[in-house]
């Protein structure tokens, strides 16, 4: 099956953390699988490149926000699976909110009215 | 934390590596389920995956730890390239490094002369008090009206165009000024070097340093004794019991530890003292340039010096120093403003004539915690010169590194292309171009600190040059360190930004195919010729100084300085009774004469280069201004082989009672007894004694006092028949076989035996007298001379460096000349006349700045202007024959291109 690329949305700066906290929200991932996750439940429109996936994901590690540790996989095969931390619960739950009214303020913006129906 | 992390960095490499190759599998297998074949499958996934290389290098990015190891990555590098380009790293590190370390070596001297404030506590508080005026004309002989209320001097003034100063006063204008500054200054004291007296301990003579000092001196300054106590203000009371203060080194070296000096007694020039205390070690009184070995109270001043009662009381003799520490929140302006005024009341009737009324002195208040400036004055000129030597070497050395990193980088730029373009950050490229000659510069450092350290001892040396008193010691400190490697870090990023810009700026397309699209060599060429400039600076300023040393030793002296020994004696000083000390000296004579291997023995008051004496004299009646006089004794003349011209010269028989004698100086003859014969005329001294002596020889002229300057008339007066008091130290000149120092044993054996209480001091032969009153120029000279070899050395490696650079560029184009018939004799002038060229441009560039630069240096010459034709010559000579060498090897091997291999070669 040729993948038609979708038109797809380039991701804001910083959102990625948020889509993997939200990803790993759920139990532990390994990096292809949160990758996989977001394509699909975003309906392809939010494609996660693995250049910016695996620093983002070091990154959130180095913060405390997430822990990696080696397991196997359901296939069998030995993979990295990133695990939520409560810090990393909190940072998800203020990002959210921050996101939320970051939405309501565009939709506001781009869509007057449409906060009443 | 960090740490840790940093420590499990290749655990983490590994398993970012297995964890990005979890991914791909699974990207692969996903897209194998999706119908590809496995190989399709895995490259697909693999382009997926885009630059794993760029996503390892940004996940690294995140261990916050990259930019420490890219530089330790970067160090390592370039080290490797040092090592694979042995000989040129080696020169690039030595002669930045030899400039570095002579900019050290010279920068601790001018930290220890310039920037050193005094060893003692809050020295911003302390204020140093003296006084200015106008620019005071030398008075035509002894007619005119006085010029100036200061008559006498015991130190040292500067009157020069830009005005008159000195930090000394009357001793009577203290005592009113001790009593103005009350409400400013927490205390006021004053000190007055004295020079060497007699110290006798133990039965010991030796002549020390000796320093009055006030009452409050050693409290003013906080200074706090180590042993004993120090001179109160109680000590410094005319009936007071007699005291001393011993410097630290002084009491350890003549009572073997501070603690036992105190309360000992010593004789000072044969009066009895006790020691009451010994300073502490790093305190050398107020003038980092004496360093006194004795203190003693100023009221002790007359029971040594008969002339110090009337000089206590004349207001027109200045010579005692004074110093003050301000108050809490005072400023010295504001010390000034109080002071200044009390002095002028003061000093406002000491004037005696109109010109002396028009210009009277002015009290200043200056900050004083760098302690007074005699150091700074003798040699903070030549250290200036010195420095901007070094900075021009520095700036060579400097155009040299970046001219082979230059050349290197040309090398270099397939292998940087070939990193440009697989994906290299420009940035990253330039930091480690950057961090390469930054290892240079840093290795150059370390190694110029080393040639520092060993620059500061040559120096120490050769300022000294065999002055036993020279007092100061330079260190390497932690400032002089900073400074040199801030130096030596701001020169690598300098001459490595340059070039690293450069290189990481070109054409991918020609530089892969190793095609030559490089700009002419215009960077390396400018920077070669702006090497030649300073090179010819240096050189112009080597020859100036070469030549004034030159001139200085070809001074005809008048008299033979080879093989001649020459030391001091000064009996009345060590006690010797006034009545006897005439015999005294007249007998040593007759005993140094009998030492086998010495031809002659005489003495005078003073050696003729060192001498200078004046009093007012009279040739027949009439004045006779600006004549020297020398106290002589029998033998002089033949002794210092001074050839007598008419007459006779002082023997044995001009002796105390006989018919008072005096030699004439040819000059003096000319001048005041012209066209007459001077034999039987008369000249009379009118000073602080009364004499009318003969005339019964002239003698040719002879340097006197010093080697500069016009040599003045002289008269040499036998001092057996002066008057007694009028006798004090003597200089012994022994005329000898061979080597003058291995008589000094004996010389010194026979002054003991004569008198055990009187030293033998200044021993030191004629030749080494006279090069050390030309001490300054001969280091200058030497220094000056080493630094434009040092200078030369560099700048032709630079050169050659530069044009083998060059002919390797050209082989091709050679080659084909060669092909074509052109002669090797061509090739070799081909490559030359580019040299010349160069050479010719910087020389043409440095002449008019070496003519405005070289007026800096016209105080260090003698009979040389700053526009001596020959050291522009000697300069222009010098650095085409090094251009020319450093040519030619180049040039010789563009003329060997074998034109097959060369054209082969593309």
């Amino acid at each position: 099956m040729a993948r038609k690329p979708p038109a797809r949305v380039d991701l804001f700066r910083g959102t990625l953390d948020l889509l993997i906290l939200k990803t790993l929200l759920p139990g532990p991932s390994h990096g292809h699988a949160i990758a996989k996750h977001i394509q699909r439940t975003s309906e392809d429109l939010l494609q996660v490149e693995t250049g910016s996936l695996y620093p983002g994901l070091y990154r959130l590690e180095a913060a405390g926000w997430v822990t990696a540790a080696w397991d196997i996989s359901e296939k069998g095969k030995r993979a990295r699976y990133y695990r939520i931390t409560a810090l990393g619960r909190k940072q998800l739950a203020s990002e959210h909110s921050k996101w939320d009214a970051f939405v309501r303020a565009m939709r506001l913006l781009l869509n007057p009215g449409s906060e009443r129906a | 934390m960090k740490l840790a992390w940093w420590m499990r960095r290749r655990q983490k490499e590994r398993d970012l590596r297995e964890e990005l190759e979890f991914h791909l599998s699974e990207e692969a297998e996903e897209r194998e389920a999706a119908g590809l074949s496995r190989d399709q499958a895995r490259a697909a996934a693999r382009r997926d995956l885009g630059n794993v290389t760029l996503l390892q290098e940004d996940t690294r990015a995140m261990w916050t730890w990259t930019l420490l190891e890219q530089f330790m990555q970067d160090a390592r590098y370039a080290l490797r390239t040092m090592a694979r380009n042995k000989a040129v790293s080696a020169f690039a590190v030595v002669s930045l490094a030899m400039g570095i370390g002579a900019g050290t070596a010279i920068y601790s001297f001018m930290d220890a002369i310039l920037l050193r404030q005094l060893p003692i506590a809050d020295p911003s508080s302390l204020v140093e008090i003296s006084w200015r005026a106008k620019h005071v004309e030398r008075q035509a002989g002894r007619s005119g009206p006085s010029q100036f209320v200061l008559h006498g001097i015991d130190g040292r003034w500067d009157n020069d165009e830009t005005g008159a100063h000195a930090r000394i006063f009357p001793f009577a204008a203290v005592a009113p000024l001790r009593e103005v500054s009350a409400p400013v200054l927490s205390g006021l004291f004053t000190y007055f070097h004295y020079g060497r007296m007699n110290i006798l301990i133990n039965g010991n003579a030796e002549l020390a340093d000796v320093e009055y000092v006030s009452g409050g001196f050693f409290q003013g300054l906080w200074v706090l004794p180590t042993a004993g106590r120090a001179i109160e203000p109680d000590d410094d009371r005319p009936a007071a019991p007699p005291v001393v203060v011993l410097s630290h080194g002084y009491a350890q070296r003549r009572f073997g530890a501070a603690e036992q000096a105190v309360g000992q007694p010593i004789l000072v020039n044969n009066l009895p003292f006790t020691v009451a205390g010994v300073a502490p070690p790093e305190f050398f009184g107020v003038d980092p340039g004496i360093a006194p070995a004795v203190y003693l109270p100023q009221s002790t001043n007359p029971l040594l010096d008969p002339d110090a009662v009337a000089r206590n009381v004349n207001p027109n003799h200045y010579w005692i120093g004074v110093m003050g520490r301000l108050r809490p929140g005072v400023t010295h302006e504001q010390a000034q403003a109080a002071m200044a005024p009390v002095f002028a009341h003061w000093v406002a009737p000491t004037a005696n004539t109109d010109p002396e009324r028009a210009n009277l002195p002015q009290l200043n208040v200056d900050p004083g915690g760098r302690g007074l400036d005699t150091l700074r004055d003798t040699y903070s000129k030549p250290l200036y010169v010195l420095l901007a030597m070094v900075g021009l070497i520095l700036a060579i050395a400097c155009a040299n590194m970046a001219n082979l990193l230059l050349a290197r980088a040309a090398a270099r730029r397939r292998e940087i292309a070939v990193r440009l373009s697989i994906g290299a950050g420009r940035l990253r490229l330039i930091r480690q171009l950057l961090t390469e000659s930054l290892v240079l510069a840093l290795l150059s450092g370390a190694l110029g600190i080393f040639i520092g350290v060993a620059g500061i001892r040559l120096l120490t040396v050769l300022l000294a040059n065999g002055d036993a008193a020279f007092t100061l010691h330079a260190a390497l400190n932690a400032r002089v360190l900073f400074v040199s490697i801030a130096v030596s870090a701001l020169c690598g990023t300098l001459f490595g930004l340059a070039p690293a810009i450069r290189s990481t700026r070109l054409t991918l397309v020609p530089a892969l195919k190793n095609i030559d699209l490089m700009p002419r060599m215009r960077l390396q060429q400018a920077l070669v010729v702006a090497q030649i400039a300073l090179l010819a600076l240096l050189l112009v300023s080597a020859g100036l100084l070469t030549r004034t040393l030159a001139n200085l030793q070809s001074v005809p002296l008048g008299f033979n300085p080879e093989s001649v020994l020459l030391f001091q004696v000064n009996a009345p000083q060590a006690g010797y009774p006034a009545a006897g000390v005439a015999a005294f000296y007249d007998n040593l004579r007759g005993r140094f004469t009998a030492i086998p291997g010495v031809r002659a023995a005489t003495l005078s008051h003073s050696s003729l280069i060192r001498a200078g004496r004046a009093y007012s004299l009279l040739a027949d009646g009439a004045e006779a201004p600006g004549t020297r006089f020398l106290q002589t004794g029998p033998g002089f003349f033949s002794a210092m082989q001074i050839p007598i011209l008419q007459g006779r010269e002082i023997d044995e028989r001009d002796r105390a009672g006989s018919l008072p004698v005096v030699v004439v100086s040819d000059l003096f003859a000319r001048t005041f007894f012209a066209n007459q014969n001077p034999l039987g005329r008369h000249v009379q001294v009118r000073s602080r004694f009364s004499i009318d002596l003969e005339v019964i020889g002239v003698a040719a002229d002879a340097r006197y006092g010093g080697l500069k300057g016009t040599n003045p008339p002289v008269v040499y007066a036998p001092y057996a028949q002066l008057p007694a008091r009028e006798l004090q130290q003597m200089t012994y000149a022994l005329r000898t076989d061979g080597d003058p120092l291995r008589h000094v044993p004996i010389v010194r054996a026979i002054v003991h035996d004569a008198d055990a209480r009187v030293p033998v001091t200044n021993v030191v032969t004629q030749r080494d007298e006279i090069d050390q009153t030309m001490n300054q120029e001969i280091v200058l000279a030497r220094l000056c001379m080493a630094f434009a070899i040092v200078a030369l050395a560099i700048a032709c490696v630079g050169l050659y460096g530069t044009l083998a650079y060059a002919v390797a560029r050209r082989t091709r184009e050679i080659g084909i000349r060669i092909a074509l018939g052109a002669r090797r004799g061509a090739v070799v002038w081909m490559v030359l006349r580019d040299v010349c060229a160069l050479a010719a441009i910087g020389l043409a560039i440095s002449v008019p700045i070496a003519r405005g630069t070289s007026k800096f240096i016209t105080s260090f010459l003698f009979d040389t202007t700053p526009n001596d034709p020959r050291a522009m010559a000697f300069a222009a000579a010098t650095l085409f024959a090094a251009a020319l060498a450093a040519g030619y090897g180049p040039a010789r091997r563009a003329s060997r291109i074998d034109p097959t291999t060369a054209l082969r070669n593309e």
